[in-house]
């Protein structure tokens, strides 16, 4: 049967404007079973470093990552690897910006039993969140399950 | 060659051979390194004629990288030779150890063992 698709709650507070700034409220959605609560840092990391394990910079504190998919950049990986890789490096939740990579959606769609949330942004979301790591912004952000309202029910 | 939107080939870096806004060089042109650089928040990637301290350039046919030297080298041929240690290891046969071998003596200045 067809696994439910929970989407994700993303609040994102500049650490500047800790700890009173109001956080933007953006959407995303999990894949891989992998739906849950975290919260961290926000990081990006390129396609092309979770490629190996090279041993590379180590994050001090709780740390999620960003990674924007480019579908010119031959993956070195299946997607749910480079997940598991940037799970394996300490992120607490992997976001992946998929505006530019049609096929990830469908590739991390059928994936089970990930460690820690994985969600995927598009469209403004996507850009938004991007656009603070283009003006490295220093950011927490914190992932949630949204809470679909619950219908009445009617007999 | 229209650039899609966010991806530009024309790339500002000399060694560039595609890349993104948010990445930075995606790939580089023969004989260049694809770096990837951390600024911040940010990591994005550059192309290089020869990699940066710390770090070792590896060829291969689908892409040159550069990968980091193991932590206790300053600088290094390649992951098992390094040419200079981090303050408070000494370089003895192209590694870098706390200690360095009967007979040989610390030195400070070159961080190296030596007789």
């Amino acid at each position: 049967s067809e696994r439910p698709v929970l989407r994700a709650i993303i609040k994102v507070t500049l650490l500047k404007h800790e700890p009173t700034g109001k956080p933007l409220t953006l959407e995303g959605v999990f894949v891989g079973g992998s739906a849950g609560k975290a919260e961290g840092k926000l990081m990006q990391y390129h396609p092309l470093s979770l490629c190996n394990t090279s041993e590379d910079e180590r994050q001090e504190s709780d740390f999620i990552t960003i990674v924007k998919l480019e579908h010119r950049v031959h993956h070195c990986l299946p997607l749910p690897d480079k997940a598991r890789m940037a799970l394996d490096k300490g992120a607490q939740a992997v976001i992946f910006d998929i505006r530019n990579d049609a096929s990830a959606a469908a590739e991390l769609q059928e994936v089970d039993s990930l460690p820690r949330p994985v969600v995927l942004v598009e469209d403004n979301n996507a850009k938004e969140l991007m656009d603070l790591v283009n003006k490295n912004e220093e950011a927490k952000v914190v992932i949630e399950i949204k809470m679909e309202p619950k219908w009445p029910h009617y007999d | 060659h229209k650039p899609i939107s966010g991806v530009s080939s024309g790339c500002q870096q000399g060694g560039c051979l595609t890349c993104s806004d948010y990445n930075g060089c995606l790939s580089c042109k023969p004989r260049f390194f694809m770096h990837l650089e951390r600024i911040g928040m940010k990591q994005i990637g550059v192309c290089m004629t020869s990699c940066p301290p710390g770090f070792y350039g590896t060829r291969s046919p689908e892409r040159n990288t550069c990968t980091k030297c193991r932590s206790e080298c300053d600088s290094c041929f390649n992951k098992n030779f390094c040419t200079h240690c981090r303050a408070g290891f000494y370089l003895h046969l192209g590694k870098c150890q706390e200690n360095c071998p009967e007979g040989m003596v610390r030195s400070d200045a070159q961080r190296e063992c030596i007789l």
